[in-house]
């Protein structure tokens, strides 16, 4: 490489970078991926030079409240990351402790950094809102095991994420409020309810009581059981207390978790975000959530100034999950990440999770990133594309994946397929869900593959891509359960007898 | 053909299929359903979203008419059978429909 491609000089920008207090036109130079330098009119020999006369420069943005991986992922989870300004992002509640380890073996060649917060639950989240908030499905905390997983993973694991929802009381809550303290991380909580039975007492009000200063709530502007204001649309006095603690509130706006209504009149009475996240998962990506720099856009409609909406995904999110070292701000030294943007003027139709929409005169619309240093133009479409979000099992033909599974990947999947011919599992309902199945499932194939000793990235991919065309994960006894059982033992069989030695 | 299944073909009511854009509302034994323009013909859900109620009259055919896909989360059916493709364990009910002048009738999909 030569000089000139490790020095970029970033011209003329807007530069908005909170924690370091500036709100100016000035320049930037990024040296072997990390900021070099910051101030007006850098000049450097043999740099690359960017002309961003007229656009926004803001630390890269990090989207806390994603959804990358398993039941609710993407199988590009770059496309709402980097392609849309977005420079770190975490997985919120995808894995729980017996899942992460098919996390860490997966998420492994982004562009974006991607941190986790695991769900309480071992499976993580199950991606059927009718039972999330069954307490039943949450199975055993393994603390010893969490321990172990933490320490070695120390780097990846931000938060412990547990859903306030459900008609069980507040216990889950309590019980992950103690592994987070364990474990020494901040608590997670999501807020809302939206289960078929109607609890009692409703666990948002809960989750506020039992957060701590540093602890997170998340979808604070929701419009399910369980808001922040009362039926007059007056702010709860729970709500304020936990504020005035300390408790830092994130936005995770989703396809359930915002109401235009609910919003206002919080923000009227000074209840903002400290954190805005965008939620982002398979059934949201193409409405309303879209982007992060959408929900950017619906809060700079509501009120909030561009400097805040910044510091709300900089500064103040890399606070939160103590990524501060490394994220952030714009301080020479740390790593390049960089988003630039553009404030377009317009006429902009904002929608929440329910009917309502606003008409806004201008959004806000990222043009470029930087991840240590490296340059991505925006792509505002690539998430939207329906390979993308829609998970589809391939029934009516073999992908084209397959035609690279190694011969001891082919194997497995006849060892694998012979195992589950011994047992037996029906696909799970809307409301019901064989949970103790799921595990069995999980188990079996972690056995099949031990005795195989094929590493877990190419045990799990090779089940994937047998069955579906793009590059999803899920938890893998949710994965295999999802499969119609015929199918999937003659699919296997299939397989196997792809064997070069075989087909010979 | 009719004689062979359990259910008979029955006059839809509240739609007129000279006149009526699709997806069209319709009932089916007191029950409301949605009828879809197809490719192929016709073909009917129920009305509600099994996820959580949304009307299917927005519903939006796609893969080349064969599934109908809620545009509230995008839980995506099958036309054929009703079973969830992305929402495992969701399902929609599916009925057939044909056209006689004016008169849709339907019966609810052998599966
Ligand atoms: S209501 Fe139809 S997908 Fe959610």
């Amino acid at each position: 490489m030569t000089a000139k491609q490790e020095t970029t000089v970033l011209k003329g920008a807007h530069v908005i970078d909170p924690a370091n207090g500036i709100d100016q036109v000035t320049d930037i130079m990024i040296h072997e991926g990390r900021i070099a330098g910051v101030g007006e009119h850098i000049i450097a020999d043999d740099a690359t030079v960017v002309d961003l006369t007229g656009k926004y420069l803001s630390p890269g943005w990090i989207d806390m409240h994603v959804h990358a991986y398993g039941t609710l992922g993407f199988a590009d989870p770059d496309t709402v990351g980097v392609y849309q300004g977005v420079t770190s992002f975490v997985e919120a509640g995808g894995p729980g402790i017996g899942t992460l380890d098919e996390f860490f073996a997966l998420m492994t060649d982004l562009e974006t950094d991607l941190y986790v917060g695991p769900f309480i639950r071992p499976l993580g989240l199950l991606g059927l809102n009718f039972i999330e908030g069954d307490v039943r499905t949450l199975g055993d905390v393994p603390i010893t095991r969490w321990v172990d997983t933490a320490k070695q993973h120390r780097d990846r694991i931000r938060y412990i994420k547990c859903n306030a929802m459900g008609d069980y009381g507040p216990g889950t809550l309590h019980v992950t409020k103690g592994l987070a303290q364990i474990l020494g991380v901040p608590l997670y909580m999501h807020i809302g309810e939206f289960q078929l039975q109607t609890p009692d007492p409703v666990l948002a009000y809960e989750a506020f009581k039992i957060a701590e200063k540093g602890d997170m709530i998340t979808h604070i502007y929701h419009g399910n059981l369980g808001q922040i204001i009362d039926d007059e649309g007056k702010i709860m006095p729970v709500v304020t207390d936990a504020l005035e603690r300390g408790v830092l509130f994130d936005l995770g706006f989703g396809g359930y978790n915002f109401s235009w209504d609910i919003a206002e009149k919080a923000f009227a009475q000074g209840i903002v975000p400290y954190t805005i996240s965008s939620d982002l998962q398979q059934f949201n990506v193409i409405r309303p959530v879209q982007s992060l720099a959408n929900v950017l856009s619906v809060m700079m409609h509501l009120g909030m100034p561009l400097k805040q909406l910044i510091e709300c995904v900089t500064v103040n999110s890399a606070k939160a999950i103590s990524l501060a070292d490394r994220a952030g701000d714009l301080s020479v030294g740390k790593p390049a990440d960089i988003t630039v943007f553009e404030i377009e003027g317009g006429r902009f139709e904002l929608m929440d999770c329910y009917t309502q929409t606003r008409t806004a005169d201008k959004r806000v619309m990222p043009a470029m990133t930087f991840k240590n240093g490296k340059r991505f133009d925006a792509d505002m479409t690539r998430g939207q594309a329906e390979s993308n979000w829609f998970l589809q099992i391939a029934e009516d033909h073999i992908p084209d994946a397959t035609a690279q599974l190694s011969e001891r990947q082919l194997a497995f999947l006849g060892k694998l397929g012979t195992a589950l011919s011994e047992t037996d599992w029906e696909l799970s309902s809307a409301e019901r869900l064989d949970i103790p199945k799921a595990l069995e499932l999980q188990a079996l194939f972690h056995r099949v593959r031990e005795q195989s000793d094929l590493p877990l990235r190419e045990a799990l991919r090779a089940v994937y891509d047998s069955f579906v065309d793009n590059k999803f994960t899920m938890q893998i006894g949710l994965f295999l359960m999802r499969l119609e059982r015929p199918f999937a033992l003659s699919r296997m069989a299939e397989m196997a007898a792809k064997r070069p030695h075989l087909a010979a | 053909m009719t004689t062979m299944t359990e259910h008979a073909w029955q006059a839809l009511k509240g739609v007129n299929a000279e006149t009526a854009t699709f997806p069209a509302r319709a009932s089916f034994e007191g029950e409301g359903i949605v009828v879809f323009r197809t490719k192929d013909g016709y073909r009917g859900t129920q009305r509600a979203c099994p996820h959580m109620q949304a009307t299917m009259l927005n519903g939006e055919l796609t893969a080349n008419d064969t599934m109908v896909r809620c545009p509230l989360h995008v839980f995506t059916f099958k036309l054929s059978d009703g079973k969830g493709v992305n929402c495992a364990g969701f399902r929609i009910k599916v009925y057939e429909v044909r056209r006689e002048g004016e008169t849709l009738y339907a019966r609810p999909a052998a599966i």
